[in-house]
C-alpha cells in the first residue's frame, strides 16, 4: 500500500476530516473553526480556536484611556461571524457544502495535502476580515496561516493572534525562546534559551491583568495527561507543539484563562478553578508602556495599527520524541 | 509641665519635652559589649502592650496614664505594629487626597489667614483614633542607677507620653527617632510608661504620602541609660582629598555628663580601624560638653563606593579618672567625595549614575513595620538586579537600613518626611492653600523635619542627597529646609522637585534638576536648551501592574548627555496588604477599596518591581539588564 504515508480525508456531511498515524482533525462549518486536534489519541480542543482581539487591560492600558479609544475590540473577541469556507485537497476545491456534492467521493480520500480556509468578519465599525488558513500534511503537521486585513478608521488594537482553548489545564510547557515574561518594549533582558514552566502560572498583578506573554518564540510544547474522555482508563502526559516558521519568530501566552476572565477579575482569588489550558499564538503584541500609568501611552513603535495588515503563520505538531 | 490637647491643632508645636536629635550611634557600656554586638545600656520594650482603642479624643480615657487607673477593660496590641493591622481601625490607603476627603471640610491652620486658626480641627473632630497604650517594665541590671531615655523610633502620628503618671513629654513626625528623658521619673521596679497615639494632627498636612495610612507605634521603642559620661552626638567628618588616595578625618562630639561630674580628668579615646582591623589613627582627647577634633591627615585612604564600600571604624570610648571605660561608641567612616563641576555630579571623580529605585518601607503582614529580614532581603535583590541607589520615599527608614546601604555600597538619597500634594495638586495644580508654601507658623515644624533627619544619620556614606521631601510645591519654608542642609553639610547635594512647579525658587531650592515622571522627549528638550543643573529622575518607569516597558529610552540618554544621570524607578514593592478572602478562606493580597475605605485610589499603591509577597516580578530582568549597563 502506497497510502501509509498519505492523509485519509473523509469530506463529511457537515464537517471535513483529517486523519493519519498518530492524529485525527475534524474540521467544521458549523462550529465555524477546527473543532478536534487528536493527537496520539489525546483531544487538544475545546472550542473552536478563533482569532483574538483583546488582552486585559494593563494598568498602562487602563491609565492612557486605551479602552475608551479601543473597547470594541472586547466586543469582537467575544463575538465573530464566519463569512465563508472554502476546502482543498491537493489544490483540488472541494464544493461546500459538502452534501449532497460529497457522494461522489464514495469513500475515504488518500491526498498529499488538505486545506481549509475560515474567513471571519469582525463585528467592529467598521467592519474587517480574518482569513485563518488551516493545510494538513502528510504526516500530520498543521500549517496555520492567518491574515488580518487592515481597515482604515478602525482603533488600534491591543493584541492579535489565535486562542486555543484546550479541555483541561497542561501540566507543563516547555519553548525556546526568551527568559521569563516579555514584551515588544520589555525584553531587552530576557535571556534566549530553552526554558521549561511547571503548570500554567499566572503573573500575579495586583489586578489580575494581561500577562505571560514570550516574545521572540522559536517553538512551544505543551504537555497533558488529564483529558475529558470519561472511557479512558490511564492518563498519560503527552505533549503538542506550536513552532514558528522557519527563520520566524512567534510570541504566545499560555495561561488557564482568557482575556474576558482576566478582565473580569479584581484579585487573582475572584478568577475561577483553573481548568483549561488558553494557548494564544500571537502575530502581533502591544508594548506594556511605562511612562506613568495616568495617560502617556506605550512608546508609538509599539502600538498595533489596525489599518494595517497582519499576516503571519505557525505550525501545529507533534512534540519531539 | 502639663499635656494639652489643642497641640493637635498646633502647627507650631511639634516637639515638647523632646530630646534634640542626635546622630544614630549606638552605645555600649565596654568594648566586648560592641564586640558582641550586644548592650547592657539598652533595653528593648518590644513586645505586648495594654491597649485601648477610641475612635476620638472625646471618647479616649483620659486619665488612663495614671498609675491607679482600673486598665481592667483594656485590649492588647504588639509593639510594633500598626493600630489598623491589629484590627482596631480600618486599613485605608488614598493616594493625594487627605484621607478625609468627602467626610469632612478641612483646611489647613493659617494658610487662609492669621485669623484662620481652626480650633479644634483634630482635637474635637469627630474622627480621630487615638491609641492608649501602657506598657509596665522593670528596668534591666545595666540601667539601675544611670539617667535613662526612651526612644520611639517610629510612632505615627502625634504622640503624648506619661511615666509613672508624670508627663514627659509630646513629639510628631512619624518617621525619626522620638526620645524622651524618663531620668527624673522612672523606678528600678514597676515602672508604668503610658502612650497615647492620635492618628492625626497638624502633622498630618505634611505626611500625606501616597500610601496606606496608619496609625500607632510601628517601630522599636527601646530604653537606654547613660552613663555617667554619655555621647550624646557624633558627628564624624570624612574627607577624601582630590588624589582620591589620601585623605582627613575630623569629629565632633556632644558630651553629657550626670550632674556634679567632674569632666576635667575624664578622657575620650578615639581609635579609628580600617577595613582589615589595623588602626589607622588614634588619640585621646580631654573631654569637653562640645569637643572637636580637628582634621587629622590620613596619608592613605581607600574610597568608598558602590564597587567597593570600603569602611573604616571608628571607635569613641569614654574614661573616667582611674582609666574605667564608661561608654563605648562605634561609628561606620566612609571616605568619598561628591560634587557639581560643569554641571555634571561627579563621585569620586566619576560621573555618578543612579540606576536607583523608590523604596517604600513595607511587608504584606505589617505594612510600613517591617523587620531586619525584610531589609537584608532587599539588599540582596538590590545587589543582584544592579540596582545601585535608593530614595527613601518619601520618609526616613528605619536606622538599620542606612547601615546595610553603608555595608552594600547603596547610594542613598535620604528624604525628609514631608509630602503635602493634597494642598496643592487637586485636579490641577491649585497652591490656594499649600502648606508649608511660606507660612511662617508651618516654617519651624518643616525645618525641624530636615534637621532630624540630617541629625540622625550624617554619618552614613551611602547618602550621598539630602531630599526635602516630596510633592510638597515650594515657598519660603522649603527652601528654609535647603538653607538648614547647605549650612550643615557641604558634603552632600541638596535635591527636591517641586520646585519645577514654581522657579522663582529655582536658585535657591535643589542642586539638581529633578523631575518625576518626564518623558525622554521633555528630559532632551530641558537638556538642549541651556540646563542650569545636573538632570535626574527622582521618580520614572511607573512600574504598576505590568509595565516598565521602553526603558531603553531613558538609559539611552545616559550615553547621549553627560548631565543626564539616571533616576529612581517608581518603585521598589508594591503595597498591598494580606487579608483572608471571606469566600475561599484563603490570604489574599488586598489593597484600596478591599476594607470599605473611601475615598481611595485602589489598586494605584502596587506599583512595585517586586510583588508585595518579596517575589521579583517579571519586569526585574529588564531592570536587570539596563541597570547593568553603567555603573
Amino acid at each position: 500500500m502506497d497510502c501509509t504515508n498519505k492523509l485519509q480525508v473523509i469530506v463529511g456531511d457537515a464537517t471535513i476530516g483529517v486523519r493519519g498515524e498518530r492524529f485525527s482533525y475534524i474540521f467544521s462549518g458549523a462550529r465555524i473553526g477546527m473543532e478536534s486536534l487528536v493527537r496520539d489519541g489525546k483531544e487538544w480542543l475545546y472550542r473552536t480556536p478563533m482569532p483574538t482581539f483583546w488582552r486585559a487591560l494593563t494598568d498602562n492600558d487602563r491609565g492612557c484611556g486605551f479602552a475608551l479609544k479601543s473597547g470594541m475590540w472586547l466586543s469582537a473577541d467575544c463575538f465573530i461571524k464566519c463569512a465563508g469556507i472554502t476546502v482543498s485537497i491537493d489544490d483540488a476545491p472541494v464544493t461546500v457544502p459538502m452534501a449532497p456534492a460529497n457522494n461522489v467521493y464514495g469513500g475515504t480520500v488518500l491526498a498529499d495535502k488538505a486545506a481549509v480556509t475560515y474567513v471571519y468578519e469582525t463585528i467592529t465599525q467598521p467592519q474587517t476580515n480574518v482569513t485563518v488558513k488551516y493545510e494538513v500534511i502528510s504526516g500530520g503537521d498543521i500549517h496555520v496561516q492567518v491574515h488580518y486585513a487592515g481597515k482604515k478608521g478602525l482603533p488600534e488594537l491591543p493584541v492579535f493572534g489565535m486562542r486555543f482553548v484546550m479541555p483541561t489545564c497542561a501540566d507543563r510547557y516547555r519553548y525556546e525562546g526568551l527568559s521569563g515574561e516579555t514584551y515588544p518594549d520589555r525584553m531587552a533582558g530576557g535571556i534566549a534559551g530553552v526554558y521549561e514552566i511547571e503548570g500554567l502560572p499566572v503573573t500575579p498583578y495586583l489586578v489580575p491583568q494581561d500577562c505571560n506573554v514570550h516574545m521572540q518564540t522559536k517553538w512551544v510544547e505543551v504537555y497533558r495527561s488529564t483529558v475529558l474522555d470519561n472511557s479512558c482508563k490511564e492518563e498519560k502526559e503527552t505533549g503538542i507543539c506550536v513552532r514558528a516558521e522557519d527563520g520566524k519568530d512567534i510570541a504566545f501566552a499560555c495561561i488557564p484563562y482568557t482575556a474576558e476572565e482576566l478582565e473580569n477579575a479584581t484579585h487573582h482569588e475572584e478568577l475561577p478553578p483553573a481548568r483549561r489550558t488558553v494557548l494564544t499564538v500571537l502575530g502581533a503584541v502591544r508594548g506594556v508602556g511605562g511612562i506613568n500609568s495616568w495617560g502617556a501611552d506605550v512608546e508609538p513603535p509599539y502600538h498595533i495599527s489596525a489599518e494595517e495588515d497582519i499576516d503571519y503563520g505557525f505550525w501545529i505538531g507533534g512534540v519531539k520524541a | 509641665m502639663q499635656p494639652d490637647i489643642k497641640w493637635l491643632d498646633d502647627p507650631q508645636t511639634f516637639r515638647v519635652g523632646q530630646l534634640p536629635a542626635h546622630s544614630d550611634h549606638k552605645i555600649y557600656a565596654d568594648v566586648k559589649e560592641m564586640e558582641q554586638q550586644k548592650s547592657s545600656l539598652c533595653q528593648s520594650l518590644n513586645g505586648t502592650w495594654q491597649f485601648a482603642y477610641s475612635v476620638n479624643p472625646q471618647s479616649r480615657p483620659a486619665d488612663f496614664y495614671r498609675v491607679d487607673y482600673p486598665a481592667k477593660k483594656f485590649g492588647e496590641i504588639q509593639v510594633p505594629c500598626h493600630i489598623e493591622m491589629a484590627g482596631y481601625d480600618r486599613i485605608h490607603y488614598i493616594n493625594t487626597m487627605y484621607p478625609w476627603e468627602g467626610k469632612v471640610y478641612r483646611r489647613p491652620a493659617y494658610a487662609l489667614g492669621k485669623d484662620r486658626t481652626e480650633k479644634g480641627s483634630f482635637s474635637e473632630a469627630e474622627y480621630n483614633p487615638v491609641g492608649s497604650y501602657r506598657k509596665a517594665f522593670d528596668l534591666e541590671d545595666g540601667l539601675r542607677g544611670k539617667r535613662v531615655c526612651i526612644c520611639f523610633e517610629g510612632a505615627e502620628q502625634a504622640i503624648y507620653v506619661w511615666l509613672n503618671g508624670q508627663f514627659v513629654g509630646y513629639a510628631e513626625d512619624s518617621f525619626t527617632p522620638s526620645e524622651f528623658d524618663l531620668t527624673p521619673y522612672i523606678k528600678e521596679k514597676d515602672n508604668l510608661l503610658a502612650v497615647e497615639v492620635y492618628k492625626n494632627s497638624t502633622a498630618v498636612y505634611l505626611e500625606d504620602q501616597d500610601f496606606f495610612r496608619f496609625s500607632g507605634i510601628y517601630r522599636d521603642v527601646t530604653l537606654y541609660a547613660k552613663p555617667k559620661l554619655h555621647i550624646e552626638d557624633m558627628w564624624v567628618k570624612p574627607v577624601l582629598s582630590a588624589d582620591n588616595q589620601t585623605g582627613t578625618m575630623a569629629l565632633q562630639m556632644k558630651i553629657s555628663s550626670e550632674t556634679d561630674y567632674p569632666l576635667e580628668k575624664a578622657t575620650a579615646e578615639y581609635v579609628m580601624f580600617d577595613g582589615e582591623g589595623i588602626e589607622c589613627m588614634k588619640g585621646v582627647l580631654p573631654i569637653k560638653p562640645e569637643m572637636e577634633l580637628p582634621p587629622q591627615i590620613l596619608t592613605k585612604v581607600i574610597p568608598w563606593s558602590n564597587r567597593n564600600p570600603y569602611l573604616y571604624k571608628l571607635v569613641v570610648t569614654l574614661h573616667d579618672e582611674q582609666g574605667n571605660v564608661l561608654e563605648t561608641a562605634p561609628c561606620a567612616v566612609g571616605f568619598r567625595r561628591i560634587e557639581i563641576r560643569d554641571k555634571v555630579i561627579f563621585y569620586n571623580d566619576r560621573r555618578l549614575v543612579i540606576n536607583g529605585v523608590n523604596r517604600h518601607e513595607w511587608s504584606a503582614e505589617g505594612g510600613r513595620c517591617i523587620t531586619m529580614q525584610d531589609m537584608e532581603w532587599d539588599i540582596e535583590c538590590f545587589k543582584r538586579n544592579n540596582i545601585n541607589a535608593v530614595r527613601t520615599c518619601h520618609y526616613p527608614d528605619q536606622i538599620a537600613w542606612y547601615d546595610l546601604c553603608d555595608r552594600n555600597g547603596i547610594y542613598v538619597m535620604s528624604e525628609t518626611n514631608l509630602e503635602s500634594h493634597g494642598s496643592w495638586q487637586k485636579d490641577t495644580i491649585e497652591p490656594s492653600w499649600n502648606v508649608p508654601g511660606s507660612l511662617p507658623e508651618w516654617k519651624e515644624a518643616v525645618v525641624d523635619r530636615a534637621r532630624s533627619n540630617f541629625e540622625a544619620f550624617k554619618n552614613h556614606p551611602s547618602i550621598l542627597f539630602w531630599s526635602l521631601g516630596n510633592e510638597s510645591y515650594v515657598g519660603d519654608d522649603i527652601e528654609a529646609m535647603q538653607q538648614f542642609f547647605k549650612e550643615k553639610d557641604d558634603s552632600r547635594l541638596v535635591h527636591y522637585e517641586g520646585v519645577v512647579h514654581n522657579r522663582e525658587y529655582e536658585d535657591t531650592v535643589s542642586e539638581v534638576e529633578s523631575r518625576m515622571y518626564a518623558t525622554p522627549d521633555d528630559i532632551v528638550e530641558y537638556l538642549e536648551n541651556e540646563p542650569k543643573k545636573p538632570f535626574i529622575l527622582c521618580e520614572y518607569m511607573h512600574d504598576m501592574g505590568n509595565s516598565l516597558g521602553g526603558m531603553k529610552s531613558y538609559i539611552d540618554l545616559l550615553d547621549r548627555f553627560e548631565m543626564y544621570q539616571g533616576g529612581f524607578i517608581w518603585d521598589y514593592i508594591d503595597q498591598a496588604v494580606y487579608a483572608q478572602d471571606r469566600v475561599t478562606g484563603n490570604k489574599m493580597l488586598c489593597y484600596g477599596g478591599d476594607f470599605d475605605d473611601r475615598s481611595s485610589n485602589y489598586e494605584f499603591s502596587g506599583n512595585g518591581i517586586v510583588f508585595a509577597d518579596r517575589t521579583e516580578k517579571p519586569a526585574m530582568q529588564e531592570v536587570k539588564y539596563y541597570y547593568g549597563l553603567h555603573e
